[in-house]
Formats: C-alpha cells, structure tokens, sequence
C-alpha cells in the first residue's frame, strides 16, 4: 500500500518535472564524536521553473537566471572540520562564509554580475556577503572545477569567482532563510529535524546550498538543475551526555514522518564500526548494504521513511562503557599555522600529510588578503626554495585595497611524508577607518583549499560528480577519488593603534601650536618704544598702579 | 606692521579660503531655481473630444455644456471639435440595429485607434440616453441627455476624482492607496498554496493559467510597463484560520466561515514564503489559497453572521495583491479524486483585483447611462487612455516631488553629497519634467507618459542613491572640537591686530602720541 502511495505521488508531482529527494547519513565518528549530514535535492527537468517553480525555491532560481549563474556553491560553516581525527565530510567547508560561481559565458562584466550575486545572496541568507568585492575574491585556477557539464571549448576558469569570509558567523538567522527555500520547509520531513536550539550545540556546523547542472541524458545533450542544500553536524557524546544517542537527543525530538512531496526520503547510518565498537540499532532498520568502494568496505544501515508514520526515532545503544581507540588518521590530511613574532614579519605554514603507500597529486591555493603580503620569493617548500616537488605554479601578486594575493600550487606528494609549505608575509598598517570593531580580537585569515585525487576511497563519503543521491557512493569504485578540502583557519593580530590617540594628538598639538604662536605673533607685530620719564599718567596706568600699590 | 599684515594675509586670505575649500561637501551646481519654478509649468492634460451630432444646434449645446463643465478642472482640458455627421454615417447609424455595428460604422468613417482621442456621436435609436463600451465611443440619444454625458465624460472616460487623486497633494484617495506606485515594470507572481499536498490531488497547470489569462490582460497594458509573469507552488503552508462549522442548506449542510479581520495573517503567512523581495522590480501577489478538504466549502464572514456572498471567495490587500480562498467540491475529497479548480472563475477574480492595483478603477453608476460590461479579459480602450493620463500626471508630480523634498533636505542638512552621477540624474529629471508637462499640455500623451517614465525614474534614482549618506554619519560636534583648539587662539591676536593695520592703512598714526 505504502508502496503504491509512492509510486502515486511521484505520478502527481512528477508531471511538473521536478523531484525531491530527501536523505541524512549519519556516520559515528568513534571515539566522541557523530557526524550527521542532511541533504535535499530538487532536481527541475525543465529550464521553465525558474519562472514557473513548483519544487524549487523561486528565491534561488530568480538569482541564478538573473544573474546567469551556471553553478552555484554557497555554505556558511562554524567550527573547524578536523580531517585527520574525523576523515572526510561528505562536502566540505571553509570556517565561516564561503562562495564560489561560476557564470554563463555570455556574461560580459563578471566582477559587476559577482557583487550583485553577493549583495543579493547576503540579503537572501542574512549573511554579510556583502562585504565580497575585489579586493577578497580570487579566481582559481587550479584547484575548483565545475562539478555540472560543461561544454568543451569553454574556458571555465575565467567565469569563475571565489570569496570566503573566515569572520563571518554562523546562527539561526542564516538557518531560518535556508529553511524557507525547502519544500516542506520545517513543518514535515527530514527538515522538521532542523531545530536550532539543538544543531548550534554542535562541535561543527554547515549549511550550504549547492546550485549545478546535471546530465539529463546519456549524451548530457540535455540538462537539469539540481538544488542541493546540505546540512552538516558533528555532535560530540560529551554534549550529548553518552555516546548512545538517539534522534531525540541529537535534534530534541522525533522525525514526523517523511515529507508528503519527497521522491524519497531515506537515512543511512554508517554501521561499520560496530564491529570495534559494537552497538545495537532501534528501531531495526529496512535493510543493510554493503558498499565496497575502492577497497575498502562500508555497512550502511538502510531506513527508507514513509510519509504517514509515527514518530521515528532511531537511536543507537552501546554495548560496553566507553572504549579508547586508536585514532587513524586517513591518507591525506593537513595542518595550518602561523609562524613569527613582533610586528613586523611573519610566515604561513601549511602542512600536508601523505599516509598513503603511494604518491598524490594535490593542487593547494593560498589566499592572503591584500593587508597581507606575502612574497613568492619567500616560498620555501620542506625548507627548499626550488623544490622537484612543485610541478606547476600560479602566483597572483595583489594590490593594497584592490585584490588579494593568490598563490597555487600543484605538488606531489612522496608517499609517507610530511611537506611543509611555508611563505613569509609582511605586516601592514591599516587607515585607521578599515579596522573592524574590536580590532585587538585579531585578524582571519581564510583556509586553503586542498584539491586532491586521492588513490583510495578509504575515509570518503562523497557522492560521486555524476551521482545525485547518496546511493550512488554504493560500490562506486573508481580509479581515483576527487576531494576538495579546506584547511584550518588562521588568525595574525596586525599593529592595531590606540584609537583615541589621533584626537588626543589634535588636541595637544593644537595646544602647542596656540601656545607658541601667541607670543610669536606678539614679538613679530609689537615695537618696543621708549617712554619718557614724567609723562602724566593715564587713567588705565593710574588703576593698575593702585593694584600694585594694594600689594604691596 | 608689515609683519602683522603677513599674518593677516596667510591666516585670513590664503589660510580660511583654502580650509573651506578643503573642508566642502561636495555638491554639483543644482538647478535649484527650475526645480522651485515646477509650480509655473503647465499642470494639465490635453485631450482630443469629438462631437458628431445630427445638427448643428446639438454639437454647439452640447459642446458648450462640456466645456463648462471642464473649465474649472485643473487636471484635464478636452479640446472640443464638433462637427455634423455626414449624411452617410447618420443613415447608417440610424439604421443599424446593434450598437457595436454602430461602433463599427464610426470607426469606418473616424480613426478610433489613435490614443487619447474620444468620440461623441448621436444616435437616435438608442434604448439608454447614453451607451459606452470598450471602443472610444460613446452615443447619446439627442440633446436632452447632455447632462448624463457629461457626468459619464467625468466620472467614466476621463476618471476626473482619480485624476484628481494622483495629483494631490496629501490626501489619497482610495484608488491611489490601491494602485502600485509607478514603475517600468512589474513582476507578476501566481502563488499557488496548498497546505496538504498528501491529502488532496489537485490538477492545476499555473504556468498555463497565468499565461492565458493574465498575460492576455498585461499585454494590453505593455505600452505602458513591461510585465513578467511568474508562479510558484508553495507546500505546507498551514494557516489557522480559526475557522467556525456553519449549518447551511447545502448538498453538504454545513460550511465553515472565517472572520474578516482574521485574513491579514494570511498575508503575513503567505509574506514568509512566497520570496516577494528578491526580484529587481515591484511584485504583484497572486496567491491562490487551495482550502484544505476539512474546512472546505471556506466562507468569508463580515462579522459573525454576515457572510460575504460572492461566488469566489476572494480578498485584495492594497499595493501588495489579491488573495483567492478556492475550496474543494466535497467529491474532490475522497482519496481517488483529483480536483481540477475552476480556473477561469479563479482567475476572471484575479483579473479583476489587477485592475485597480495596476490603476484601472471600478467605474460608478450613473443612472440613465449604461456601459457595457466586460466580456473578455483585455481592458476597454478608453480606460487605457485615462490610466496613461493618470500614470503620466502621477510620474510628473511625483518626480516633482521628490525633487523639491531633496532640495529642501539639501538646504536643511549641509552635508549631503551631490556626486556627478545623482546631479546627471537630478539635472535630466528636471529636463524629462518640463519636456512632459509641455507634452501633456500639448496632449500627446505616449511621449509625455514615456518623458514623465524617465524623469520619475532619474528622479527615484537620485533620491535613492547611497552616495547621498557617505558623510552623513559625520557630525559637526566633532569638527569643532578638533578645529576649536587650534583655531581660537591663534585667531585672537590676529583678529585684534585688523584695527591697527585698518588705521596704518589708512595712514593715520598707530600710536597715539603720547609725549605732547
């Protein structure tokens, strides 16, 4: 019956050509931590639902047919993703803002179209993406590519754009718009899970929307858009209070059911480290899969929700007391500091970390904004100037107000090994007007992006570049996997003044300034005369006179 | 003294100049003299009024009760032409049977295309003493009636209260509080709601619908602003409308009725998540409320008796759109049944709340008159005239308007900049608003309504620009308190030295001579 309800409603919803599709993964990152990660797809099959929009937010689709957007990635994150403790998120985020675009190539004035974009999208989201201009948005040469179709003889780079705002918090005013978008908003399905109150308890959050054409056909003649926004969370047991969690201690209660409008709704839970840490699944799920991907096995619990249910809530027992692990790292991670003392020279490391047996080729872009400079010369790789590493290099120099340094670098990476990636940078002074507020709090500087090919699936939970749901990761072993990682953030505290000294440097300045000029003038303008002896006194002489006179 | 004289001369004629200039708001030289000179230009409209009468005496009476009637309007000014129907047309007209043949006839001898030019011509035949339709034309019986046409020339071709209303100064009328402010272009939105997608089926092709009925309708208005036409479903959107169970006599007994006042949540509800900020232009809402099948049939209710007794169930909210309550058929609820909605019922109530949003007012009766109701969904000719006289009226005053209150916020704060870009858009504001007022009074209304178009915009543009608030934030206080310390000591002595340099100039003696 329920089956047949299915199949019905996708009859119904499906004459408008658009889909929803609905799915949390939840993967235990032993030993404290569980990560879970929501995703929902509308996929529009005809290029009219940007006018006439059925599934599909119109908010969304009236930005990207006005401002000819052909792919879209927006998230907005808080906390740091720690790749070599937790593995690898299904989608990765920078700390704070970050968007990147790329624009149809009948788009003349792209920097114009990519502030526009930015304005409207802060106004959509309540994010300060407004404060994307020139002088903080870089154009990736290497290390972004589109994940939709492109057409052959495009030269993507050029179209694309990429500003992140490391200082840029993340809240429930960011949520509350996000949610608007979903066709069910909060009321019904996976969404209704979305409390705020409890996802901002989190070791880390994202939500992201992430707007690309798909393949509608085998020749990708035709296309679709596919609007997926994606939350990510990583709840750490300590908060929680055990690491036997449930959805009503993760989300606060029960999921009511799936949405009425979804294709389908579905979760995953990640159950393959039952077997060194065992634990029990309630209620039981519909069925188990097995994945082997690239040599290395995932156990997915399967639950496949249905619209009228009652409340589910699927939790997770623990058989023992809590156990110690041992913690392995996966194949690639890194690692980002600041290096220096005093106030005027200073140096970023970036770190990278090969586990694996055999070699990997990762592409590492830096972005420094303008206030500061750092110097290719200074670039120094495993503490070499001219490294056999390097195999291909881009430097962008930027320009104090105008453009931020852009530094990529595409580098092998010897198996088993640590490369370290070091390059000096200046300290500048600011006008004192472009300090933010609490200027002592320091200054961000943005992550680098990591792009690698990894040669093992070990860690990965990504869903392929053709896959749309998550059930294409099932069994899709490939020769080589494509990760886009964002380091650690870092922060430098530039030369910050005492605000009130420029009033207070007027004021005694001015003083000195009256002081000397008075008798100055006096000197310059005033003769002296003599006054013969005897001349009869005036009348002001005469008062003055009696004064002394009275003192004496 | 010559010492004295260079302090006077650095400090006072090279140093103050030069700290003013330093110092100044930049301001482009506005043309403030033209912009509180808008009162003198001409404030009325021309338009073309053509008498075609049997004879002679008629068109002259008849003319010169019109023309009375008109003299004291300061918003329109008909130009009469009478003349005698030809011999030709007066038979025709006198023989044919059906008024529209009769239009037909007019238009064979008359051009009734051209914009802002109206026919009045007799018809003896006629059953009403007065008959108007869509066409520009309307008849009257004989010279008897002139007073009806009169009033129906006030009050349904030229709009005069309405006209009135765009033009003045404070006071609204409800037409102008209904109508969208001016624009070059709207964004019309269909929202369809419907809060229980898994409860009920419903087949209704938006896309379809708004684009037979509503483009139809806008394309008629496309001379004037460019529309878009766009809808949305929206899901789930639960509304509680506190809705009451009422016994009634129907099939169903029963229907449950909503209190008026609860209504403007809706809009509230429908405000969160229908997304009507993020398009360029100004939205016109449609929005569609498909009543869940446990409230339905919905009834608007006055107050707790009085229901609202219309066929569709339908409100309007002023400036923002319409909203219609459709309620399924008791036989669209059960679990098979997929509900088709009366779309040309639903959509013939959203044509008819567009009308007046978009400016089109609802016409009055006029006993002994009779306009024909409308019978498709494009707008009557003349009402497109009288809304291009009304935009154009509207755009001039506004945009006058908007300049006089920046001049004057110009004059009240000092330092708001006038960059080059907003004085390029304030100085062609003030060229589009004399070239309009001249074109109006000339009576060609397309380019007057298309010059008034321009100089709203450059007008809005200029109000609007963020460049007006850079240096608004900076206060005086703050100036003073840095400049004062330095500036009124040095000042003193050299201020105080002026009269003796006064005197040594005149070659008077400085000292008085104090030895005798």
């Amino acid at each position: 019956m329920a089956v047949l309800l299915i199949i019905f409603m996708t009859a119904v919803f499906g004459a408008f050509g658009d889909d929803f599709i609905e799915e949390i993964f939840i993967k235990p990152l032993p030993p404290t931590h569980l990560y879970s990660y929501f995703q929902f797809i509308t996929l529009i099959n005809n290029n009219d639902s940007f006018v006439h929009s059925n599934l599909s937010p119109r908010s969304i689709g009236e930005v990207i047919s006005r401002f000819k957007v052909e792919e879209l990635h927006l998230t907005l994150t808080e906390g740091q993703w720690r790749h070599n403790q937790w593995g690898y998120p299904v989608v990765d985020a920078a700390p704070g803002a970050e968007l990147y675009a790329w624009f149809d190539p009948e788009v003349e004035d792209i920097d114009a179209e990519w502030r526009k974009l930015s304005a409207t999208l802060s106004g959509l989201f309540c994010a300060s993406l407004n404060f994307i201009d020139s002088f903080n948005t870089i154009t990736p040469q290497m290390a972004l590519w589109p994940t939709g179709p492109v057409k052959s003889n495009v030269n993507v780079t050029s179209l694309l754009r990429y500003a992140s705002l490391p200082r840029e918090i993340v809240c429930t005013e960011n949520l509350t718009p996000w949610k608007k978008l979903l066709p069910c908003e909060s009321s019904r399905g996976f969404s209704a899970l979305l409390n705020s109150r409890m996802i901002h308890n989190t070791n880390y959050h994202s939500i992201g929307v992430h707007v690309r054409k798909v393949c509608a056909s085998e020749d990708c003649t035709e296309t679709k858009l596919e609007i997926k926004q994606t939350v990510a969370l990583v709840y750490d047991y300590k908060i929680i209070g055990s690491n036997n969690w449930s959805f009503i201690k993760l989300f606060g209660h029960g999921l009511p059911g799936a949405c009425p409008l979804a294709t389908t709704s579905t979760i995953y839970i990640d159950i393959t480290s039952n077997v060194t840490f065992p634990f029990q699944l309630s209620p039981p799920p519909d069925k188990i899969v097995s994945s082997h991907r690239g040599g290395s096995v995932t156990n997915l619990a399967v639950y496949n929700i249905e619209t009228d249910v009652e409340m589910i809530n699927v939790g997770v027992k623990h058989n023992s007391k809590e156990k110690l692990g041992v913690n392995v790292p996966p194949p690639l991670h890194f690692n980002r500091y600041v290096l220096g003392y005093g106030k005027e020279f200073g140096g970023i490391v970036t770190e990278l970390i090969n586990n694996y047996w055999t070699a990997i080729d990762v592409v590492v872009l830096e972005n420094a904004p303008w206030w500061l400079p750092i110097q290719l010369s200074s670039l120094r790789i495993n503490s070499e100037a001219e490294s056999k590493l390097v195999k291909s290099q881009y430097y962008s120099p930027g320009r104090s107000r105008q453009k931020p340094y852009h530094l990529e670098l595409l580098l092998t990476l010897p198996p088993r090994s640590t490369t370290t990636i070091t390059i000096d940078f200046e300290f500048v002074f600011l006008k004192w007007q472009e300090y933010p507020p609490d200027a002592n709090h320091g200054f961000y500087i943005g992550s680098a992006i990591v792009t690698a090919n990894l040669p093992t699936a070990k860690n990965y939970t990504s869903i392929p570049v053709s896959g749309i749901s998550y059930n294409s990761t099932f069994n899709a072993s490939q020769p080589w996997y494509p990760a886009v990682f964002r380091t650690n953030g870092a922060m430098v505290s530039l030369p910050t003044p005492d605000f009130s000294m420029p009033y207070n440097v007027i004021c005694l300045a001015c003083t000195v300034v009256a002081l000397a000029f008075g008798p100055l003038h006096n000197i310059c303008t005033k003769e002296l005369l003599l006054k013969p002896i005897g001349t009869p006194l005036s009348l002001t002489q005469k008062v003055l006179n009696f004064f002394k006179r009275k003192k004496e | 003294m010559w010492a004295s004289a260079s302090f006077v001369g650095v400090l006072i004629i090279i140093g103050l100049p030069l700290w003013w200039k330093t110092t100044e708001v930049y301001r482009v030289t506005l043309p403030y003299d033209q912009i509180s000179a808008f009162d003198q230009l001409p404030r009325t409209i021309s338009t073309d009024l053509k008498i075609l009468a049997n004879d002679e005496a008629t068109a002259s009476e008849l003319a010169a009760l019109i023309e009375v009637a008109f003299e004291d309007s300061n918003t329109i000014k008909p130009k009469i032409h009478k003349a005698v129907l030809s011999d030709e047309l007066h038979h025709a007209l006198e023989s044919v049977a059906d008024e529209h043949d009769a239009v037909d006839e007019v238009a064979a001898a008359y051009n009734l295309t051209a914009h802002n030019c109206f026919y009045v011509v007799q018809r003896r035949p006629l059953f009403q003493q007065v008959w108007l339709a869509g066409e520009r034309v309307m008849f009257f019986r004989d010279s008897e009636d002139a007073p009806i046409v009169v009033e129906a020339l006030q009050k349904w071709v030229y709009q005069m209260s309405v006209l009135d209303g765009g033009r003045a100064d404070n006071a609204a009328d409800s037409a102008r509080r209904t109508r969208l402010p001016p624009s070059a272009g709207y964004h019309v939105v269909l929202s369809v709601v419907h809060p229980t997608p898994d409860k009920l089926k419903v087949n209704f092709d938006a896309k379809e619908a708004v684009e037979d009925y509503i483009g139809s309708f806008v394309d008629e208005l496309s001379i004037l602003h460019n529309f878009t036409l766009k809808s949305q479903w929206l899901y789930l959107l639960n509304f509680d409308f506190q809705a009451r169970e009422m016994k009634d006599n129907s099939d169903s007994g029963r229907h449950y009725s909503v209190r008026r006042d609860r209504l403007h949540r809706l809009l509230t509800a429908l405000e969160e998540r229908a997304a009507t900020h993020v398009a360029a232009l100004p939205t016109v809402n449609l929005a569609m409320y498909l009543v869940p099948c446990r409230m339905a049939p919905l009834v608007i209710y006055h107050d707790v008796a009085k229901p609202v007794l219309a066929p569709v169930q339908a409100f309007m909210s002023p400036k923002w759109g319409g909203v219609v309550l459709a309620s399924p058929e008791e036989v669209d609820c059960t679990p098979q049944a997929v509900w088709h909605p009366n779309t040309r019922l639903i959509m013939g109530t959203f044509l008819a709340q567009l009308r007046p949003l978009l400016g089109i007012p609802d016409t009055a009766f006029i006993s002994g008159a009779f306009l024909e109701p409308l019978r498709s969904v494009s707008p009557r000719r003349w009402e497109l005239d009288a809304l291009l006289r009304l935009r154009t009226l509207e755009q001039i005053t506004t945009a006058q308007r908007t300049l006089q209150s920046l001049a004057q916020l110009l004059g009240e704060i000092s330092n708001i900049v006038i960059n080059d870009e907003v004085g390029a858009s304030i100085n062609s504001a003030v060229e589009n608003i004399q070239k309009a007022s001249v074109l109006a009074a000339e009576g060609d209304i397309i380019a007057a309504y298309e010059t008034s178009k321009r100089a709203y915009l450059a007008a809005e543009t200029a109000f609007m620009d963020p460049s007006l608030l850079a240096l608004l934030y900076f206060p005086d206080d703050q100036k003073y308190a840095i400049y004062i310390p330095l500036f009124l000591p040095i000042m003193f002595p050299v201020v105080l030295s002026l009269k003796n340099l006064l005197l040594w100039f005149r070659g008077k003696p400085v000292h008085k001579d104090k030895t005798d």
